[in-house]
């Protein structure tokens, strides 16, 4: 994890070397970098540590020592959820930092849009650490990873999947509006383009948004700690 | 209010307790106050802090792991529970400190499940080779284990060393575990396993890995435990040690319990070992 953190802040400091490649929009390539290289990184922190998460503590066993204490199952679900939660917010803070420095040593100023697009990334993590802790309750790190990628990659098109349900019949239609529901839209905190365009979402848009988040990782954590509840150690 | 199991604790508490009269006339023509009736209640409560195992079986796949387990261990007391390998015991004593459910039957500490978490304030338990976050000290685990409790379990510094002296790894407290020995690990184990000033001590194994000077020292943990009032149950496979530490063993195999009574009723003029094997073999032979 230290070693993808100094990776990404190395990039960080170099997007402005990036940005200098082109023709006069520095500011422009600095920020669509350095916003998409801040979620990258933290998705792949996110990925490697939360895929195993629960999965090593069963593993290694150290479980009996915690569940043989007063310790709620539910407690062990949102320890590790809001312990992991709060080392990705940590990693962000000090990556979107530099990122702003950086943005501001290019003439770009205070970049309280790109902040907004930073806390919105977070809420996204929040729901992909609760699916991680969900995943790693019953299966091994390397399966769990691999479902998130998918869901990562299927939730940030589901709105091309709901209009393509819109153009189709049939079963292909619930099929598509099955998955458009069942799924996370993860689409809705991506506003990193209209960031870098200068626009803003309004607030009632971004309450929604982080309300929507807030209740998907709720209900999937809450699936969680059924499934670990039921589980046998 | 607990369920009596006798019918002359019931008899006693009807007799005692239907009334707030100040003094009571009782069968035997004598007058009690309700000071000293207060006083048998305590007594009685008392006598009922204890395990007690109901009929507990555990099935995992085709193979059931405990079979209708029925044991009822005294508050105070030491209790051995033996048996070959795959026998039940580690899954029988993961009931017993709740971090697994029985399909049938039930477990009582002083008269509730070990599933509810309050009531696992007052157990302590080691695990057969404990396993610990291996990048914390050994001080910093003890710590963690700490803060899993309320507010008043809760140690300064220098109680958590106080246990980790007492435990023989005080030397070892700034010590990554990753680099503890075996025997290190059994110690931290059990220091983590009275970190609460528990009633009621599980210990899977305690023994195992112990040099001969690290067996005499938990043996005389043991023993002081058990002189602070404190009931224990320890799996174990060094018979030797059981025979000396224990008031009472249980002897499990394939799942169902051959014997449980005082270690001398069992032996019989052999010693524990033989007559061990003796019982286990004549199973498999029959």
């Amino acid at each position: 994890m230290y070693g993808i953190l100094v990776f990404s802040l190395l990039f960080l400091f170099s997007i402005t070397v990036i940005g200098s490649l082109s023709l006069g929009e520095d500011l422009f390539v600095i920020r669509s970098f350095g916003l998409a290289g801040i979620y990258l990184f933290g998705l792949i922190i996110a990925l490697f540590t939360g895929a195993s998460l629960m999965y090593k503590e069963v593993e290694l066993k150290t479980i009996y020592i915690i569940l043989s204490k007063p310790v709620k199952d539910s407690e062990v679900i949102l320890g590790k959820f809001f312990g992991l939660l709060a080392s990705i917010a940590s990693i962000m803070v000090l990556m979107g930092l530099i990122y702003l420095s950086v943005v501001w040593l290019n003439g770009g100023g205070f970049d309280s849009g790109s902040i907004l697009a930073i806390i919105l990334q977070l809420f996204e993590f929040s729901i992909l650490i609760s699916i991680l802790i969900l995943f790693s309750t019953f299966s091994a790190p390397i399966a769990s990873t691999i479902y998130t990628i998918v869901i990562v990659y299927s939730g940030h098109l589901l709105t091309l999947m709901l209009n393509y349900a819109a153009n189709t019949g049939g079963f292909q239609k619930y099929m598509a509006l099955g998955v458009y529901y069942l799924f996370p839209n993860l689409e809705k905190f991506n506003i990193r383009n209209l960031v870098v365009h200068n626009s803003v979402i309004t607030q009632t848009e971004f309450l929604l948004t982080a309300g929507y988040a807030i209740i998907y990782t709720s209900l999937v954590l809450f699936l969680a700690h059924i499934i670990f509840q039921k589980k046998e150690f | 209010m607990r369920n009596f199991s006798t019918d002359k604790d019931r008899s006693i508490f009807s007799t005692y307790y239907s009334t707030e009269e100040p003094n009571i006339k009782v069968p035997n023509g004598s007058s009690v106050s309700l000071r000293a009736r207060h006083c048998i209640l305590g007594q009685i409560l008392y006598n009922f802090s204890m395990l007690e195992i109901k009929n507990i079986s555990k099935t995992y796949g085709d193979q059931k792991a405990v079979n209708d387990l029925s044991l009822s261990i005294e508050k105070g007391s030491v209790f051995g529970f033996l048996g070959p390998n795959g026998a039940g015991k580690t899954t029988t004593i993961k009931i017993l400190t709740g971090i697994n459910s029985p399909d049938e039957g039930r477990v009582e500490i002083d008269g509730h499940s070990p599933e509810i978490s309050s009531v696992r304030e007052k157990i302590g338990f080691k695990p057969e080779e404990p396993h610990f976050y291996e990048y914390l000290t050994g001080l910093e685990f003890m710590k963690f284990a700490g803060n899993l409790f309320e507010q008043s379990y809760k140690k300064t510094d220098d109680e958590y060393l106080e246990i980790m002296k007492s435990a023989g790894i005080y030397d070892a407290r700034n010590k990554i575990v990753k680099n503890y020995s075996k025997g290190m690990r059994q110690r931290l184990g059990f220091a983590q396993a009275t970190i609460n000033d528990p009633e009621y001590i599980f210990l899977d194994e305690p023994l195992e890995g112990l040099d001969p000077i690290g067996r005499r020292e938990l043996k005389d943990m043991v023993v002081r435990l058990k002189s602070q009032g404190k009931t224990m149950f320890f799996n174990s496979h060094i018979l030797s040690d059981v025979e000396i530490l224990c008031d009472k063993i249980g002897v499990i195999h394939q799942g169902k319990l051959i014997y449980t009574g005082s270690v001398p009723e069992f032996c019989r003029g052999k010693n524990l070992e033989d007559r061990f094997v003796d019982e286990i073999e004549k199973i498999n032979n029959s």
